[in-house]
C-alpha cells in the first residue's frame, strides 16, 4: 500500500537563504508513531511543516494522500494533517472551550451533522464534557495546550503533528501527552511528535527519524536507535536516563531493550526469583 | 538586529543621528517651498549621491517601489480629473486629456511624496535606533519617552514575525486565507485577535524585564553605544544652512518656475515606464515561483 505521507528528495531554502533540510526521504505509512528527533536547528519543525503545506519544498516532492502538497491549499491539506503549534496562544483565540471546537470545522464547510459528530468525538476523547463553557485563557498551560489539541483533533485529521507538546509541562502533563499519543494511535490517526522529550520516546518506544544539520541520519525503531552510541553522538542526542542506567549495568540481558523503568524492575524480580532459585537448589543439594 | 536599519560602513552612516533628523527636516522644508515640479525633481536627483554613499542604492529602490504605486496613481488620476486644469497638454485614448495646470498639482504632490520618502528612507536605513534613542536623549527627551520611541521601532519586527506564525498557525485550523475577498475579511478576527493577546503579553513581559534592570531608576544614565559630533557633521549641517537660503532666496525673491509642458510629459512617460518594470518584475516573480517551484 502507498504510504500516507511520502517525501522524495526534499530540500528547504528560507527567503534568507537558510538550508534548513536537505535532500530527506521519508515514508510514513498507516497507523503509524514517528518521532522527529535532533539537536535545536537541526531542521525537525522545517521538515514536519512540509506535511501541511506550511512550507513547500524548494526542491523534490511531498505527497500527502496522493496529494502533491505544492498543488493544494493549506486549509484543504490541514483537514488531513492536524498541526498543532508549540504555543498554543498562536492557535487559540476564542473565548470558550467550545467555540475553539467547533472552530476549525466551520472553516472545513462540513455539514452540521458531521460537525456535531467531530466535536463529540473530541469531547469524550479529551474528557472535556465539564470544560466546555471554559475560557481557555482562565486554564493552566497544560490545559491550555490540551484545547489546542482538541481543537486540532476536532477536525478529525488523519494524521496529527504535534511540535514538542511536553516542553514546559510538569510530570502530570507529561504523562497525559503519552496517554493522548497512544490514545490517537489506537482511534487510528497517525502521529507524529517532535521533541527532546527522551522519556516519552522510550516510554512510546516508536519510530525515531534523527535530523543532524539539516539532513535525516537514521530511521528506525527508538531501542534500537539509542544503542547506537556512535549516532547518539553524533546527533548530540542522549538517550533516556533508564536506558543508560541500563547500558552500564553491564550484567542486564544484552538482547533486551530498557526503555523504561518497568522494564528493568521486570528483569531484576525475574532474576532475582532465579537467582534465588538457583541459591535453593545450591542449598538443597 | 530587527529593525529596518542596514549596517554599511559609510559615510551617512557615521552621521550623528541628530544631524540626520536635522536633514530629514531639512528637506521636508525645502520640499514644501517650492511649488515647482521641477524643483522637486532637482531635489530628489540631488539627493540620490547621499544613497550612493550610504552604499544602500538597491535596498533604497526597492522600498521606492511600494512609492510608485501612489505616484503613479496620483499623476495619472490628478493629470486628467483635477478641476484646476485649463491648458489641454495632450490626449490618451480619445477624450481623456491631460491638463497643464492639474499635471503641475500632481507631479509637485507625487515627486514630494518621493523626495520625503527618500529622505525618511536615508534615514531610517542608516541610523541604528539605539543611536537615535541616545541622540533625542541628549536634545534632553525624557529617557522614557526616548526608550518608547525606540522600543516602537523594535517591536515592528517582532510583530511581524508573529503575524507569520499566527498566519500559519490558523490555517492549520482550516481557514482558508486564499478564499475570496469577503471570506478574508472574516478572517481578520482570528488572525488579529491572537496576535493582538501575544503583542500585549510580549509588551507585558518587556515591562518586567525593563524593571529588573532598573529601567525606572533616576539619575544620569549611561549607554554602551555613544554618538558624537564631528567634523563632518558641521560640514553637513553648514551645508543644509546654505542651501536652505538659498532656497529661500529662490523661492521668494526670484519665483523661479523651470517647469515645461515636455518636462511635465516626459516625467508622467517616465513614472510610467519605471511603473511599468516594477510590475513586469513582479510578476515575473510570481510566475517564475509558480511555474519552476
Ligand atoms: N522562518 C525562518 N526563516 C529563516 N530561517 C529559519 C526560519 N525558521 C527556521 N529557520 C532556520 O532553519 C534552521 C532549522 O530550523 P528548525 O526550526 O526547523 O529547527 P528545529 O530542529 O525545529 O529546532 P528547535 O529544536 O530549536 O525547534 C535553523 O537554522 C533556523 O535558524
Ligand atoms: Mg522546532
Amino acid at each position: 500500500m502507498e504510504p500516507f505521507i511520502k517525501v522524495t528528495g526534499v530540500s528547504h531554502v528560507y527567503p534568507n537563504g537558510v538550508t534548513a533540510i536537505q535532500d530527506v526521504n521519508l515514508e510514513i505509512g498507516e497507523g503509524e508513531i514517528v518521532a522527529v528527533l535532533g539537536s535545536n536547528g537541526s531542521g525537525k519543525t522545517t521538515l514536519v511543516k512540509h506535511f501541511n503545506g506550511l512550507l513547500k519544498p524548494t526542491t523534490g516532492q511531498v505527497t500527502v494522500g496522493n496529494m502533491n502538497t505544492k498543488k493544494e491549499r493549506i486549509a484543504k491539506l490541514s483537514s488531513l494533517v492536524g498541526y498543532v503549534f508549540q504555543n498554543p496562544n498562536h492557535q487559540t483565540f476564542l473565548p470558550t472551550v467550545r467555540q475553539e471546537l467547533y472552530y476549525g470545522c466551520k472553516n472545513l464547510k462540513i455539514s452540521e451533522e458531521e460537525t456535531e459528530k467531530r466535536v463529540k468525538k473530541a469531547i469524550e476523547l479529551f474528557e472535556l464534557e465539564n470544560l466546555l463553557d471554559a475560557n481557555p485563557f482562565d486554564l493552566n498551560s497544560s490545559k491550555r495546550k490540551e484545547i489546542g489539541m482538541a481543537s486540532i483533533m476536532a477536525i478529525s485529521p488523519k494524521v496529527v503533528v504535534l511540535d514538542e507538546p511536553t516542553t514546559g509541562q510538569d510530570h502530570k502533563g507529561c504523562k497525559r501527552v503519552l496517554e493522548l499519543v497512544k490514545m490517537f494511535h489506537e482511534h487510528g490517526h497517525i502521529v507524529v511528535l517532535v521533541t527532546h522529550d527522551m522519556q516519552l520516546i522510550g516510554e512510546l518506544n516508536c519510530r525515531v527519524v534523527i535530523m543532524n544539520k539539516s539532513r535525516k541520519i537514521a530511521d528506525d525503531r527508538a531501542d534500537v536507535v539509542f544503542k547506537n552510541q556512535e549516532l547518539l553522538k553524533t546527533a548530540d542526542l542522549q538517550p533516556p536516563q533508564v536506558m543508560e542506567l541500563a547500558n552500564q549495568l553491564t550484567y542486564l540481558n544484552r538482547n533486551e531493550s530498557y526503555l523504561t523503568i518497568d522494564s528493568i524492575v521486570k528483569w531484576f524480580k525475574h532474576n532475582k526469583k532465579g537467582l534465588e532459585e538457583e541459591r535453593k537448589i545450591g542449598t538443597g543439594s | 538586529m530587527n529593525s529596518l536599519y542596514i549596517a554599511r560602513e559609510s559615510m551617512i552612516h557615521r552621521l550623528d543621528p541628530r544631524t540626520k533628523i536635522l536633514f530629514v527636516l531639512f528637506i521636508v522644508i525645502s520640499s514644501f517651498l517650492f511649488k515647482d515640479p521641477a524643483m522637486q525633481l532637482i531635489l530628489l536627483i540631488g539627493m540620490f549621491p547621499l544613497v550612493l554613499l550610504s552604499k544602500l542604492v538597491k535596498q533604497y529602490l526597492m522600498s521606492m517601489q511600494f512609492l510608485m504605486l501612489f505616484v503613479v496613481l496620483i499623476m495619472t488620476i490628478h493629470g486628467i480629473y483635477n478641476p484646476i486644469g485649463e491648458t489641454p497638454v495632450f490626449e490618451i485614448f480619445g477624450g481623456l486629456t491631460f491638463k497643464y495646470e492639474s499635471l503641475v498639482y500632481a507631479s509637485v504632490m507625487s515627486f514630494r511624496i518621493l523626495v520625503i520618502g527618500t529622505a525618511a528612507v536615508i534615514f531610517v536605513m542608516t541610523t541604528h535606533p539605539s543611536d537615535l534613542a541616545i541622540a533625542l536623549m541628549k536634545w534632553k527627551v525624557p529617557h522614557s519617552i526616548a526608550f518608547m520611541f525606540l522600543s516602537t521601532f523594535q517591536i515592528i519586527p517582532i510583530i511581524a514575525r508573529e503575524a507569520k506564525i499566527v498566519m500559519e498557525a490558523q490555517q492549520a485550523r482550516c481557514l482558508d486565507v486564499k478564499a475570496n475577498i469577503f471570506e478574508r475579511v472574516k478572517h481578520l478576527v482570528p488572525l488579529f485577535a491572537p496576535l493582538f493577546i501575544i503583542t500585549f503579553v510580549k509588551v507585558h513581559q518587556l515591562s518586567y524585564v525593563l524593571e529588573c534592570r532598573a529601567f525606572s531608576r533616576n539619575g544620569v544614565k549611561t549607554s554602551l553605544r555613544e554618538t558624537k559630533i564631528s567634523s563632518l557633521d558641521y560640514m553637513f549641517i553648514s551645508g543644509m544652512l546654505v542651501l536652505l537660503l538659498t532656497e529661500l532666496y529662490l523661492s521668494f525673491a526670484q519665483q523661479i518656475s523651470l517647469t515645461t509642458s515636455n518636462l511635465l510629459v516626459s516625467s508622467l512617460f517616465a513614472v510610467w515606464a519605471v511603473f511599468f518594470i516594477v510590475i513586469v518584475k513582479f510578476v515575473y516573480k510570481k510566475v517564475s515561483v509558480f511555474i519552476g517551484g
